[in-house]
């Protein structure tokens, strides 16, 4: 985290009457990061708001330290962009199309086609290269996607729901080779509404609802919860018992209790309900929150607060 | 000579090297646009059109010098071998094939999403449309041009006046055939580009055009036959043939506009007020897109 790559203050853009995006706060550093949210939550709206293809109603924003959208040019020679939707003409070849992505990125036509033939051997398609892209298969097509992104050694990539449409196999592929760009020192900003992805990939994330930004930090902090989880070989009735005693609240799930609020140090509530009831453990730590767990509670909190 | 080969997987590579500006990015752009019209780097079917056209353009003028070069003279009863009578042939092909480069130049770039990849590069879009307009020029005006420097040069073959003596002497013929290729492609080029930014499909793009120009004609003849001379302002094909005309100072053809009682210079500025809209329309259009 050594750098800013991204920031934005009060960005603000609507379609018409339709608010995409509102108030957006970012500070993103160097490094894979996550922007997560449901569709329609304005994450591909702020990808083109940072390229400089929308420009914002109000706020500022800046990429790898250039405004947008009046440094666009500057910004867009040195970021990659992977659409989700469709961008690949099916008459060229790989090669043909990949080559010609970096020479509209700058680079000499002999050095593009170096470059693309390179590329396309790290996403595993060197090979297929010289075949028409009309012929790719879904998960060809989105390494040939990622290809042309990354081709002219941008410093950021952009990429928008990089699994779509692909299954599980070319899902774990594709995460790979995302995971890989770091190692390229190539920063990414990830786009995606499946939470895992971002959970398997990212180092930071940042989570967009209907416009907003709902969290934004490393994900190892997010991850972190003061609850813990305990689950027993026994029925958990007596166990769950002793701990509201003693002023904890809890919740019971199957064979696991859930000491989600407690007075004090938790773990010496747990043990000493444990002792209480002579109750056997098959399992004992700290509660991980996954990016799932953080949606559902926003909802959770928007029920409550409507009803 | 080794007894194997060792395969080393070399990485990822940061570029290092230079960086070029949107002059080389609008050069990319327009080299593209050349080798998409012509079907080269594509399948062999995608070249039976363009490379249909330019021969039947050119074949006719290449096979008259040919055998003007073998005889030793140029036969001066073919009337369709004149400078401002050869237009009358690519003038009509130049429609097809104006319809059918321009539609290929901006459909399927948005038929196939990649606009989005023109949009995260560092070009704007009148970068884009400029380039595909130079591509679109230098295919149009090569097809018109290109017969007539044949046709200049096998004059000048078989002049008594002596080679070098025809060329230096009979410089009209080249800047005026220049300036009436321009008029052919200002007339019909920015419609077929207002056409092709909105059609959804390459084919209708260029059907659309070849229609309306050529309905064009009959449609204007019939308001100026009936007394509505201003019907006249309307004759899409005619309006490039007038200026073409008036530049070589030829008569090849009662055109529309001057049954009409228009001068030449009407012609022209209808060719300019359309060309100067049809850019607007295209760049606004655009515009919204992206």
């Amino acid at each position: 985290m050594d750098h800013t790559v991204i920031e934005t203050s009060g960005l603000r853009f609507a379609y018409g009457d339709i608010v995409a995006l509102d108030g957006v706060d970012l500070h993103v550093p160097s490094g894979l990061t996550g922007l997560v949210g449901a569709n329609g939550a304005g994450k591909t709206t702020l990808i083109k708001l940072l390229l400089g293809i929308l420009s914002p109603a109000a706020g500022t924003a800046a990429v790898l330290g250039h405004p947008v959208p009046r440094a666009a040019l500057e910004i867009r020679s040195r970021v990659g962009y992977m659409p989700e939707g469709p961008c690949l003409p099916p008459d060229q070849t790989a090669a043909d199309f990949v080559g010609y992505s970096a020479e509209l990125a700058g680079m000499s036509t002999r050095v593009a086609r170096q470059r693309a033939s390179d590329v396309l051997a790290l996403v595993g398609l060197h090979e297929e290269r010289f075949r028409p892209i009309g012929s790719f298969s879904t998960g060809m097509l989105q390494r040939t996607k990622l290809a042309q992104a990354i081709v002219h050694d941008p410093d950021l990539v952009l990429l928008d729901e990089p699994t779509a449409g692909l299954d599980p196999e070319g899902r774990d592929e594709m995460l790979g080779l995302v995971t890989r760009l770091e190692d390229f020192g190539i920063d990414a900003l990830v786009s995606s509404h499946v939470l895992t992805d971002i959970e398997h990939t990212c180092s930071w994330v940042v989570m967009l609802d209907g416009g907003r930004v709902l969290r934004s930090g490393p994900l190892s902090e997010l991850e972190t919860s003061s609850e813990v989880e305990v689950e027993l070989l026994d029925d958990p009735a007596p166990f769950a018992a002793a701990l509201e005693r003693a002023g904890a609240t809890v919740v019971v799930e199957g064979r696991s209790v859930v000491v989600r609020h407690s007075e004090g140090d938790p773990f010496a509530l747990v043990r000493d309900a444990l002792v209480a009831c002579d109750a056997g453990v098959r399992r004992l730590g700290s509660r991980r929150t996954s990016l799932e767990d953080i949606f559902l509670a926003k909802d959770g909190d928007a029920g409550e607060g409507g009803s | 000579m080794t007894d194997g080969g060792v395969v080393f997987d070399l990485g990822y590579r940061p570029h290092e090297g230079p960086r070029q500006g949107r002059m080389a990015v609008a050069w990319a752009v327009i080299r593209d646009g050349l080798r998409r019209v012509l079907g080269l780097r594509r399948r062999a079917r995608r070249k039976v059109m363009p490379w249909g056209l330019i021969s039947i353009a050119l074949l006719p003028v290449l096979f008259f010098v040919a055998i003007g070069v073998v005889i030793g003279e140029l036969a001066e009863d073919a009337e369709l071998f004149g400078h401002a009578q050869y237009f009358d042939l690519t003038g009509a092909i130049a429609l097809v094939f104006i319809a059918l480069a321009g539609a290929e130049l901006l459909v399927p770039d948005r038929e196939h999403g990649t606009l989005a990849v023109y949009a995260s590069r560092p070009l704007t879009t009148t970068d884009y449309l400029g380039a595909r307009t130079a591509a679109l020029a230098i295919l149009v005006l090569g097809f018109l041009y290109i017969p007539h420097i044949v046709l200049y040069l096998g004059e000048a073959w078989v002049s008594s006046e002596g080679f070098g003596s025809y060329l230096g002497g009979h410089l009209d013929d080249l800047w005026q055939t220049a300036v009436a290729s321009l008029a052919y492609f200002a007339a019909f080029a920015p419609i077929g580009m207002v056409v092709a930014s909105v059609a959804s499909r390459p084919a209708v793009a260029a059907g659309t055009l070849i229609g309306v120009v050529t309905i064009s004609g009959p449609a204007s003849a019939g308001l100026v036959d009936s007394g509505i001379d201003l019907g006249g302002l309307l004759a899409l094909q005619h309006h490039p043939g007038v200026v073409k005309d008036w530049v070589m100072d030829a008569n090849t053809h009662r055109w529309i506009p001057e049954r009409a009682g228009m001068d030449p210079i009407v012609s022209l500025v209808v060719v300019g007020l359309v060309a100067a809209a049809s850019a607007w329309f295209v760049l606004w259009r655009y515009r919204r897109l992206t």
